[in-house]
């Protein structure tokens, strides 16, 4: 009977999740480019799924989903927005990498497309599905806990291709390049680069305004930067933060967060200052420019300072 | 991982409790994982305060522990993640030949494996003082439990917020990780200090496989792959031998103290739970 009755209850909840899947709001920086911003909040503080840049691309024959948002509930909001938009079937899910905020929304678009056509094809670097092998559960049983009831239906959907080194994808009078990157932000990074606009979707290979996260390698994170650098993109739109076309100078802030957190974890190891006291004070200078610093900031130091005793 | 026995949230509490601490006992005897698969549920499932009565039942039956706050816990209150969380002890007590702190042991409640590590001084250590890095898969009171050579036993414990440490990712190479086993770095924390108190850090290259991480390529569970004992002698005379689990994280430090009554050599002797050993020396002083 009580099991019932919370069957029910999971019934109604789901329903209510899919019926009220309101559209996101949308932007379109280029022609055919779509992008929702996300908000600067943390895991730990508020946390709602929407904190990370998402986003389509309508070419003459098909659409491509780029990343999905942190929840089912985030990503169906995305097809809700797009479905306003065009009818065009969705052809391709690209994941910039594996991380919650981008990558939960996923299942949402498995039925982008209705019954009747073949789902999308989904799409990430060749990394990634050990990422999300390895992290699943974990990253799951944690979005539950901070979502709680908004978690509904989410899950991880793995890519069913991959990306070794670049793929170009037809959306129909305009080709994707998708380009995957050596370790960096994380071991699976993906950039996707619209040629007919030049726009360039970097994933969190650039963060703007918010704390950059390390969960890669800094140094080929600080080489990736510098092969973005030489791209000729008119718009760029960060992994989180505002589109900018000022992608040199964007790169070169977070270029300076990145070295200073480097130099200065180096230097306590250095001077044999323990890992807790350089979670206090690696890259300082740097606070004032970043959102969530306080709460970033440790956490890189905490994931580099094991790392770097043992240069 | 979310897969909970069926049946268990209905048992009455203390049986949970002591079903809990038998799967903590059976992990600690064999870590199998089979075992280890379903650990972390249970550890979930209930508030991490309430384990330790039982925890201290199983590992202090019928002794009296007294509160010490001359032992002295150094943890984040939140740390960043639960995979390396700085923890830190320092025991103010006399480390004389017949009146020593002689053994400490450290337990992560909400752990799979509480029982994290035990150090065990001598006199020649000077301090019983160890800082390292641990991990923690869920919130959880961290105990810390001595010894004192007449049998005394002292306790105290520091709350920890962090999460993901045991199952969390191992998404390294775990041929290279294996590879690079057993490098060590030793070195003394300052100057060398004649007939005083020293510190020194060691640190040793080593996945510290939980057994309760997923293996990206076939799915199933890596093994358990940890470094089990450390110990440490100064010309020759013990002054830290650690035994140590699951719950010490990837590539270990610890930092401990001993006494250098003249120049000589600090010898480190490190074993893992598959029978490897690694050793290092370093001259101190002269």
């Amino acid at each position: 009977m009580r099991r019932a009755f919370r069957g029910i209850v999971l019934l109604a909840l789901a329903a209510a999740v899919h019926a009220a899947a309101a559209p996101l709001p949308v932007r379109q920086v280029a022609p055919g480019v779509w992008v929702h911003l996300g908000r600067h909040k943390d895991f730990e503080q508020g946390y709602d799924g929407d904190i990370a840049n998402i986003g389509f691309v309508i070419g003459n024959e098909a659409v491509a989903v780029i990343d999905t948002g942190g929840s089912y509930a985030v990503g169906a909001s995305l097809k809700e927005a797009l479905r306003a938009l065009t009818r065009l079937p969705v052809r391709y899910v690209i994941n910039t990498h594996g991380h919650p905020d981008h990558v939960f929304g996923n299942a949402a678009f498995l039925d982008a497309n209705g019954a009747a056509e073949a789902p999308p094809q989904f799409i990430g670097h060749a990394r990634l599905p050990a990422m999300l092998a390895v992290r699943g559960e974990r990253a799951t049983r944690q979005l539950r806990q901070q979502l709680g009831p908004a978690a509904e239906r989410s899950r991880l959907v793995a890519p069913g291709r991959t990306v070794q080194d670049r793929l170009l994808l037809d959306l129909g009078g305009r080709q994707l390049v998708l380009r995957a990157w050596p370790s960096a932000h994380t071991d699976n990074d993906l950039t996707v680069y619209d040629s007919a606009t030049r726009t360039l979707w970097t994933g969190d290979l650039l963060f703007i305004e918010r704390t950059p996260s390390v969960d890669g390698d800094v140094a080929g994170w600080l080489a990736a930067m510098a092969a973005l650098d030489t791209l000729p993109a008119a718009e760029t739109i960060p992994g989180h933060g505002p589109v900018t076309r000022d992608k040199h100078g964007a790169l070169a802030s977070q270029g300076r967060y990145l070295n200073a957190l480097l130099r200065d974890v180096r230097a306590s190891i250095r001077q044999r200052q323990d890992m807790t006291a350089a979670m206090r004070s690696a890259a300082v200078a740097e606070r004032g420019r970043w959102q969530l610093f306080d709460l970033v900031n440790p956490r890189n130091v905490n994931r580099l300072y094991p790392v770097l005793e043992w240069e | 991982m979310n897969t909970r026995p069926p049946g268990a949230r209905c048992l009455p509490l203390p049986l949970k409790l002591s079903l809990s601490l038998l799967m903590s006992l059976l992990m600690s005897l064999a870590m199998s994982p089979l075992v280890a698969a379903q650990a972390p549920a249970q550890a979930a499932a209930q508030p991490a305060d309430t384990q330790w009565p039982a925890l201290q039942q199983a590992y202090f039956p019928g002794k009296t522990l007294e509160p010490a706050p001359f032992i002295h816990l150094t943890a984040p209150t939140r740390a960043p993640s639960g995979d390396q969380v700085p923890f830190a002890f320092s025991i103010d007590h006399p480390m004389q030949e017949n009146r020593f702190i002689k053994s400490v042991r450290v337990f992560v409640d909400g752990n799979p494996v509480p029982l994290t590590a035990a150090f065990h001084f001598t006199p020649h250590s000077g301090k019983a003082a160890i800082a390292t890095r641990i991990r923690l898969e869920s919130d959880s009171p961290v105990h810390v439990v001595a010894e004192a050579s007449d049998g005394r036993l002292y306790v105290n414990t520091v709350h920890v917020k962090a999460s993901g440490g045991c199952s969390g990712p191992a998404t390294g190479d775990d041929a290279a990780a294996r590879a690079s086993a057993g490098k060590i770095k030793l070195a003394l924390d300052g100057p060398y200090k004649a007939g005083a108190l020293n510190q020194a850090t060691l640190l040793v290259r080593h996945p510290m496989n939980t057994g309760l991480q997923r293996d990206p390529f076939t799915h199933g569970f890596r093994p358990a792959y940890f470094i089990d004992k450390v110990a440490v002698t100064y010309n020759g005379k013990p002054v830290l031998t650690a035994d140590t689990a699951i719950g010490v994280s990837e590539n270990p430090s610890i930092r401990f103290g001993f006494v250098a009554d003249r120049p000589g050599t600090l010898q480190v002797l490190v074993h893992d739970n598959e029978g490897a050993s690694y050793r290092q020396s370093m001259q101190v002083g002269g």
